[in-house]
């Protein structure tokens, strides 16, 4: 049984994951007085890159063509892990919640090599770049997980859906992973997904030599990651249970509040993606140190109880 | 001033000048013929006297009825609002002159140019890597602006040809970043080469010449009238500046006087022109920085100004209006009205706009002190126009010569800083005086007058100017005793303005180059010719 509910909520992120990306690009747009694109465009863009050929570049090696595997690879380890629909699960015996970090550093690890792998000069700025920013994004997540387990005593990755009630230690928390989706998800005003100039890329620059398949699962991939993001910062601001299966109805208002809550932060993400510039690169330093801090005040706070 | 005047200038600072013969052909324009020996000195002299860099640096191929060249150094009067060329014979047999390089910097570039297109050796240029012509595809001793040039050459075999230098920056953990030609965005093709020490900029070498046409060559041998259409081409941004350079120097040699209404309706389509740019490129400056809310709001204004250049004149970039003794047609009595109405609500949406983007902190930390030029550099170099208003070189050609902007009491917009912000500050201070003018012209023009002489066939030579949005756009004219133009030498601000911007990058970190070149907005075509 707990094969099964892991798996389909492995399928729950795949399928849901795109639609996430879609929204926040719709509510950009229109925001910006644009009509925008259609919300299931990221399924479109993915089926269409399916459909296509690859160039691969001739220096390339094998860690070019294994990375997009590598990195899907990490992004469902990483959403396997989350309590999303499950409590316990095959997935769990993988690790706690420090585990989720090193996951997701491997995916990051691969593309940064395959990036430097095709000898292009984007893809040599955009992986120095990436790891100059995860070298203050992983700290912060570190401590948001201590922040989170210290109040249930257990780095046990079930803790996240043991939260019922907000505090003061979660609320900071919630900021300072807010902070960092930010900048793990390339969103504004850490990185930009839609710009076209290649020497202000951070994520794009590293993926600008893939095309086709492995593109598209290379995108696959961040909406997933993208998702669980949004899924562990709801769970910490509007903690809920998980479900009861059998009860229809309770199972139907469980279900909307569920998915309305990642909306909510969706919705968040694109109105502070269309209201602020882009930072100066180091900046970058000050915006996520401040995070760490967020995370800090959050680990205090739990150890002192409120 | 007059030939009398700045002879004695000159001579007061330089004992040993003389001059074959100095011409005034028009109020605006003197010409020295002088020696080639006493070429150098006599620029340099004038380069101080005048505070100016050189403006024009152009050959004229006259083997055929003289057997020589001829070499001709643009300076401007600001003061007095002149142009003074100096101007020499070059042998045919083995061409040189002395290069002014060295002791003008502005001047490298224009020799550069002379060097690749009539083979004319400027002598002691340490640099004389070709622009335009790239060594890749074009063998050398192929000179096309010669009168004797057989077209391009054809099946070359890239192999023996040597490639282009790219100056070199060396030392430990000095990388080159190339991008380019081909950009992701629909922009020009030009070739950028950094060296970088981790992010900040070291160097930057900017190669040009991908768009290059051949459009002074075209020129040769139309007719003024025919010739417009063209000029109208060079630079699809800056049509309406384009034309009205070349038909301001058609119309000198013609000898016709423009209508008061002529000029008005010019002035308006010209301010047109200048708004649309500006809006163009106040929003790419946000897009930039990824700021994309006031972006929408700069491109909705940009779009409704195109609207507007349509409903006036049946073009949205003001093609075909201009014509060489006026205007084909100037705004009927509903289209005053209608237009008044308009700048009402684009001032509306544009001061939104102008407070948006500067009231931001997270835009401000980004466009303060970033992509700083210096003024002596800006001056050095040559930047003209807008990128050098925002350094503190206060020129305007609609200040610096008498007309219509005289009238309307035109305020220069100037900057000290020299950074994108400066250059953010100077835009959107002209866009408001632009507005200001459009609804002036408007008041005095009189609807509905479109009457204009017709040009004849003459000889002569002449210098026509506009002040684009970019900055001064220069033709100098030369046409045969039938009429058809025997040189068009076109200098566009960018010429020189490319080479400011590889200077404010320096120190400036890569992910910052975009908004740089951005808040320069320099044209390809222009550039390239």
């Amino acid at each position: 049984m707990d094969i099964l509910i892991t798996i389909a909520q492995l399928i729950v992120f795949i399928v849901v994951s795109p639609f996430i990306s879609g929204l926040i690009s719709k509510i950009k747009n229109n925001i910006r007085m644009r009509k925008g694109q259609s919300i299931f465009q990221p399924y479109y863009n993915f089926f269409k890159l399916f459909a296509k050929g690859e160039v691969v570049s001739q220096t390339a090696s094998w860690i070019f063509k294994v990375t997009p595997f590598v990195v899907i690879a990490s992004s469902l380890a990483a959403a396997s892990l989350v309590p999303a629909l499950i409590t316990s699960g095959p997935s769990f015996f993988l690790g706690d919640f420090l585990a989720l970090i090193f996951i997701l550093a491997l995916g990051r690890f691969f593309m940064a090599l395959a990036a430097l792998d095709t000898g292009s000069a984007f893809g040599g700025m955009g992986s120095s770049r990436e790891m100059f920013i995860s070298s203050l994004v992983e700290p912060a997540v570190c401590l948001v997980i201590f922040a989170v387990s210290l109040q249930f005593g257990t780095t046990n990755i079930a803790s996240f859906s043991h939260i019922h009630m907000v505090s003061i230690s979660s609320l900071a928390a919630v900021a300072a992973l807010f902070f960092v989706v930010i900048a793990e998800t390339s969103r504004i005003p850490v990185d930009n997904q839609e710009t076209h100039l290649e020497l202000t890329m951070v994520h794009e620059a590293m993926v600008l030599e893939y095309s086709g398949r492995s593109l598209a699962l290379i995108e696959l991939a961040s909406y997933i990651k993208q998702m669980m993001w949004f899924f562990l910062i709801a769970q910490i601001i509007f903690p809920i249970a998980l479900p009861i299966f059998g009860n229809g109805g309770q199972f139907f208002y469980w279900f909307l509040w569920y998915l309305a809550r990642i909306l909510i932060i969706a919705i968040a993400m694109a109105v502070v993606e269309a209201s602020v510039a882009k930072m100066r690169l180091f900046r970058v330093a000050d915006f996520l140190g401040f995070a760490v801090v967020l995370a800090m005040v959050a680990t205090v706070c739990a150890i002192l109880g409120v | 001033m007059d030939c009398a005047g700045i002879i004695n200038e000159i001579k007061a600072k330089f004992p040993g000048f003389s001059v074959i013969s100095a011409v005034q052909n028009y109020p605006d324009e003197i010409c020295l013929y002088v020696r080639p020996e006493i070429f150098k000195d006599t620029c340099l002299v004038l380069h101080k006297i005048l505070l100016s860099p050189v403006k024009m640096l152009f050959a004229l191929d006259e083997r055929k009825m003289a057997n020589k060249f001829t070499v001709h150094c643009v300076f401007l009067s600001a003061k007095s609002g002149q142009w003074v060329t100096v101007a020499i014979d070059v042998p045919a047999e083995n061409p040189c002159f002395d290069s002014l390089a060295k002791s003008i910097y502005s001047a490298s570039l224009f020799e550069r140019e002379i060097y690749e297109m009539f083979g004319i050796k400027p002598e002691g240029n340490p640099d004389l890597r070709r622009l335009r012509l790239h060594d890749e595809v074009w063998p050398q001793g192929s000179f096309p602006l010669r009168k004797d040039f057989a077209g391009a050459p054809k099946n070359i075999s890239a192999e023996n040809l040597p490639a282009y230098k790219f100056s070199k920056v060396e030392g430990n953990g000095i990388f080159e970043v190339p991008v380019g030609p081909v950009h992701a965005g629909i922009i020009g093709p030009g070739h950028f080469r950094f060296s970088v020490a981790g992010e900040p900029i070291i160097n930057l070498e900017i190669r040009l010449g991908f768009t290059h046409r051949g459009v002074e060559k075209l020129f040769e041998g139309k007719f003024l009238t025919q010739a417009l259409r063209l000029a109208e081409s060079v630079d699809g941004e800056s049509a309406f500046a384009h034309s009205l350079a070349f038909t301001q120097a058609a119309e000198k040699i013609a000898g016709i006087s423009i209508s008061l209404q002529a000029a008005y309706a010019r002035a308006i389509f010209l301010e047109l022109e200048r708004m649309y740019n500006h809006a163009n490129d106040i929003g790419g400056i946000a897009v930039d920085v990824g700021f994309s809310f006031p972006a929408a709001i700069a491109s909705i204004i940009k779009e409704s100004i195109l609207q507007l250049n349509e409903k006036l004149t049946g073009s949205r970039y003001l093609k075909g209006i201009n014509t060489v003794g006026g205007v084909l047609r100037s705004p009927e009595e509903h289209e005053i009205r209608m237009v008044s109405g308009f700048l009402k609500e684009i001032k509306k949406d544009f001061n939104q706009l102008a407070k948006i983007l500067t009231t931001s902190v997270s835009f401000m930390d980004r466009v303060d002190t970033t992509g700083v030029l210096k003024k002596k550099t800006a001056e050095d170099i040559g930047v003209a126009g807008l990128a050098g208003r925002a350094c503190g070189i206060a020129l305007d050609l609609r200040k610096n010569f008498a007309g219509v902007y005289h009238e309307a009491k035109f305020k220069m917009a100037v900057e000290q800083s020299g950074d994108v912000l400066a250059r953010l500050r100077v835009r959107i201070a002209e866009f408001e005086e632009s507005m200001r003018l459009v609804e002036f012209f408007l008041s005095k023009i009189t609807p509905g007058e479109t009457a204009f002489p017709q040009p004849q066939r003459k000889e002569g030579e002449a210098l026509g100017f506009a002040e684009s949005w970019r900055g001064p756009v220069l033709y100098w004219l030369k046409t045969d005793c039938n009429g058809a133009i025997e040189r068009c030498k076109i200098v566009d601000a960018s010429f020189c303005n490319w080479q400011g911007l590889s200077y404010a990058v320096l120190g400036n970190i890569i992910p910052d180059f975009p908004l740089c070149n951005k808040s320069f907005d320099l044209s390809y075509p222009g550039n390239d010719l």
